[in-house]
């Protein structure tokens, strides 16, 4: 088990440096930050001295390894646009990106293994159809598309909740969390749903193709035969056993609703991380970009590996060498 | 357990959340571009100056809706000689950190500006060769060179506490504004809200509004929902595409205004290529029908332009026509220059920086394709188009431009003249167009002091442009505001796009 997980860390710290090369080689295709930072009216010789102020007046390669070197030290660079630290730029935001993705895991998984038991049992009545033609319609369509489509019936015609912000907050130490007032409850509801819709429509799929091979196993027709009622027969004897792949689709897209929120933050000018990495994107701030590639891939691979260990914890039979 | 659980996080919540209910600001401000700084020089784009022209005063201010440069930290300045700027300071004004104002400030404010490090608006504190302080509220400024717009751009560098600032943290340099504005920073959360206090002892008198918020909106259709569902009370940028839907809705009035910025093709003249010769460039000024890109791409939410300067700008001139709307005319100038089968030729383009900037390029492409050209379309994200434009690789391409100086003098060294890099000119003349007539008329403007002399020597320079088809003026954007009703909100727009919240009555 260590052994395995020393590898898996040592596979994860080169993925790491992959990432930040290849995120370096490309900003050479993505524009001249100079041109943003020194404004209309800078000469050429000004933007020179702009160039040399910011360091990107030297080979990228010498950039890069004055990056790696930083980065050793916990020192991803500062914000070429407002001059602060970008490790403590992206993470002031993390709190609200993560009780977005939080949230919308929540819906997704309270719904989606709810609604999949339910369709499971009567795969063909009519509630049952509108359901999976729905996930199917949740597959298919864009995230941005929901999140208007959400807007414009909530907000603009029901006007019912808030189509943008975060509303108000609470600090809590470090965290900054809205989710312990109403507003910030009503702000969240809206783009959770966005986010939630396409992990939804797996979720249900998934339990519900789960449920259908489990429930005509011989030993829940046993369970049937003993008397038991049919909550336990179908949430205790059969649910359980269904759990496992959907626990490890919930988990490991967890961190994609995380590092890639980005388009449903924007609909909903929701002041997390995907927001600051757009915005960065228009102002070439390319070190807030990379350090949230970065730090996007490191979560995605944290999660990857805990997903991994809990699978063996989750079924005893599973051994890592 | 559980209900002890339950309990103290009901008990929690009882003790949070009536703290945190805040109360909603008097005027809720949605904008289409978020601050990048609260460093006041660290931007010279008018997205970031609008924001600090709340938090911080200039020497001289600019008011709705015409522009006219008037007092604010100076009661009164001249330009003593072709190189001396006197300016005499307001007296009795506090920093929102409580000190007071004075000459040193200025001082300090101006050579801070030279550093590439604090400042982005190097360019008018680089054509400082020194500063006086004679005394405590008189500076007097001697430049390089003459700049005859040095004044008009002392509406936007913006004055910063000498005190304060001297040993302060970067990071809070650029977090926590401490200036003479009518209003004080109370929190800025990034990519959310920003909200302001209003400064009580404000020289100009108390704002009107006490608590308001500004809330960048990037989003256009979220910009829209948050108009429709009344969560804010104005909102700048409201998108071409949704005018018509935004002006049905009764609960909103909608302002539309001529804005400053001109949409231009830029085009060269150099030598051994097709466009040396002024009948091709005619022809392609010929062929091209504005009036079609305002009515179909526009929606009508566009001015025709004749020329690049605007109405309010020293050296724009009534008197300039433009080249019709001929695409006969344009085939037979072809075919004058030798061109009957035409020749190829790309139409460049940002595709994110201006209204339907790419739409427009691609009109362009197809007017020029149907006079017999041979069209490519090369259109492209700003951060790379603007990166190959001060590169000079396209010659011909949309741009869009307007001078914060009000002085079209200023615009000609950058646009117009040859592109000379010792000499700080022309770096936006991407096509490298040249005419040493013109180029020896600009440098000549810069130092004529009478303004009456200066305005016709400018007009010749614009009419020449012109003339020369060193440019073919597309429109002028159209700004439009929405302003929600029946809060008795008085708000004039303003040509430069900024939102001065002391204005709002």
């Amino acid at each position: 088990m260590t052994t395995y997980l020393v590898k898996r860390l040592i596979q994860g710290m080169v993925v790491l440096v992959l990432v930040s090369t290849v995120c370096f080689a490309m900003f050479r295709f993505t524009g001249d930050p100079v041109l943003m930072l020194a404004g209309k009216y800078a000469t050429q010789e000004e933007r020179e001295q702009v160039r040399i102020a910011y360091g990107l007046d030297r080979p990228v390669y010498v950039q890069y390894a004055t990056f790696l070197k930083g980065v050793m030290h916990g020192n991803f660079g500062k914000s070429y646009v407002s001059q602060i630290d970008a490790l403590d730029m992206i993470l002031e935001r993390f709190p609200a990106t993560f009780e977005l993705a939080f949230t919308a895991l929540f819906i997704s998984f309270i719904l989606g293994v709810g609604l999949g038991v339910v369709v499971s049992i009567n795969p063909n009545g009519f509630f049952s159809r509108t359901i999976m033609a729905g996930s199917l319609f949740g597959i298919s369509i864009p995230t941005f598309l929901i999140g208007i489509l959400l807007v414009m019936f909530f907000s603009v015609y029901l006007d019912l909740l808030p189509s943008f912000g975060r509303g108000d907050t609470v600090q809590i130490g470090f965290w900054r969390t809205g989710l312990l007032t109403v507003s910030g409850l009503k702000h969240i509801l809206l783009p959770a749903l966005t986010l939630s819709g396409y992990q939804l429509a797996v979720l249900i799929r998934l339990t519900r193709a789960g449920m259908r091979e489990t429930l005509s196993e011989e030993y829940i027709k046993t369970a049937w035969a003993k008397g038991l009622s049919p909550a336990k027969v179908i949430l205790k004897h059969a649910l359980r056993n269904v759990m496992i792949p959907v626990v490890t689709i919930a988990g490991l897209s967890f961190g994609e609703l995380i590092a890639f929120s980005i388009v449903t933050e924007t609909i909903f000018q929701w002041p997390g991380m995907g927001n600051l990495l757009l915005t960065s994107i228009f102002e070439t701030d390319q070190p807030i970009i990379v350090t949230y590639i970065m730090l996007a891939a490191c979560i995605i691979l944290t999660i990857n590996i805990l997903v991994d260990l809990l699978y063996a914890l989750l079924n005893p039979r599973i051994r890592y060498e | 357990m559980k209900h002890r659980t339950l309990k103290t996080l009901a008990v929690l919540a009882a003790i949070v959340l009536p703290t945190s209910a805040m109360a909603k600001a008097d005027l809720v401000i949605a904008t289409d571009a978020p601050p990048k700084s609260m460093n006041p020089h660290a931007y010279s784009s008018d997205a970031n100056l609008s924001y600090m022209s709340n938090f911080f005063d200039g020497l001289l201010q600019r008011k709705a809706p015409e522009g006219k440069l008037s007092p604010a930290l100076a009661v009164k300045w001249q330009r003593v000689d072709a190189l001396t700027w006197k300016f005499e300071l307001r007296k009795g004004v506090k920093y929102s950190n409580g000190n007071d104002f004075n000459a040193a400030d200025v001082k300090f404010t101006f050579e801070r500006m030279k550093n590439p490090k604090y400042s982005k608006l190097l360019n008018i504190a680089n054509s400082i060769a020194s500063i006086e302080t004679p005394d405590d509220y008189t500076v007097i400024f001697k430049t390089k060179k003459p700049v005859p717009w040095f004044a008009e751009t002392m509406h936007q560098n913006f004055i910063v506490d000498k005190e304060s600032s001297v040993n302060r943290d970067d990071g809070d340099y650029n977090t926590h504004p401490i200036g003479t504005g009518a209003y004080k920073l109370v929190e800025w959360v990034k990519g959310s809200y920003i909200r302001m206090e209003a400064n009580e002892n404000y020289w100009e008198g108390a704002p009107k509004y006490k608590t308001v918020e500004i809330r960048p909106i990037t989003e256009e259709s979220t910009r829209f929902a948050a108009l429709a569902g009344k969560q804010v009370d104005i909102v700048n940028g409201v998108p071409v595409t949704l005018f018509d839907r935004v002006k049905s809705m009764k609960h909103i009035e909608v302002i539309s205004q001529a804005a400053r910025r001109a949409i231009y093709m830029g085009i060269g003249n150099k030598p051994n290529t097709p466009f040396a010769d002024i009948r091709v460039r005619k022809a392609i000024a010929h062929a091209i029908n504005e009036k079609e890109i305002i009515e179909k791409i526009m929606r009508g939410q566009a001015t025709m332009a004749n020329q690049i300067p605007d109405v309010p700008t020293v050296g724009y001139d009534p008197s300039i026509k433009r080249y019709d709307y001929d695409p006969v005319l344009a085939r037979n100038l072809l075919a004058e220059a030798g061109y009957s089968d035409g020749f190829e030729i790309t139409v460049a383009g940002p595709n994110d920086r201006y209204i339907n900037d790419e739409k427009i390029c691609e009109a362009v492409a197809k007017y020029l394709a149907k006079i017999g050209l041979k069209v490519k379309l090369d259109v492209k994200p700003k951060s790379i188009f603007f990166d190959e434009l001060t590169g000079k690789k396209h010659s011909f391409y949309l741009i869009g431009w307007f001078d914060g100086s009000f002085d079209f003098g200023r615009s000609a060294e950058k646009l117009l003249h040859t592109p000379d890099k010792d000499k700080g000119m022309g770096t936006y003349n991407g096509a490298e167009y040249s005419n040493p007539d013109i180029d020896a008329r600009i440098i000549a403007s810069s130092s004529i002091i009478d303004r009456g002399e200066r305005e016709k020597a400018l007009q010749k320079i614009n009419r020449m442009s012109v003339e020369d088809v060193a440019w073919i003026p597309l429109h002028y954007q159209q700004d439009i505001f929405a302003v929600v009703k029946g809060k008795g909100i008085k708000f004039t727009p303003r040509s430069d796009r900024w939102i001065v919240v002391k204005e709002i009555k």
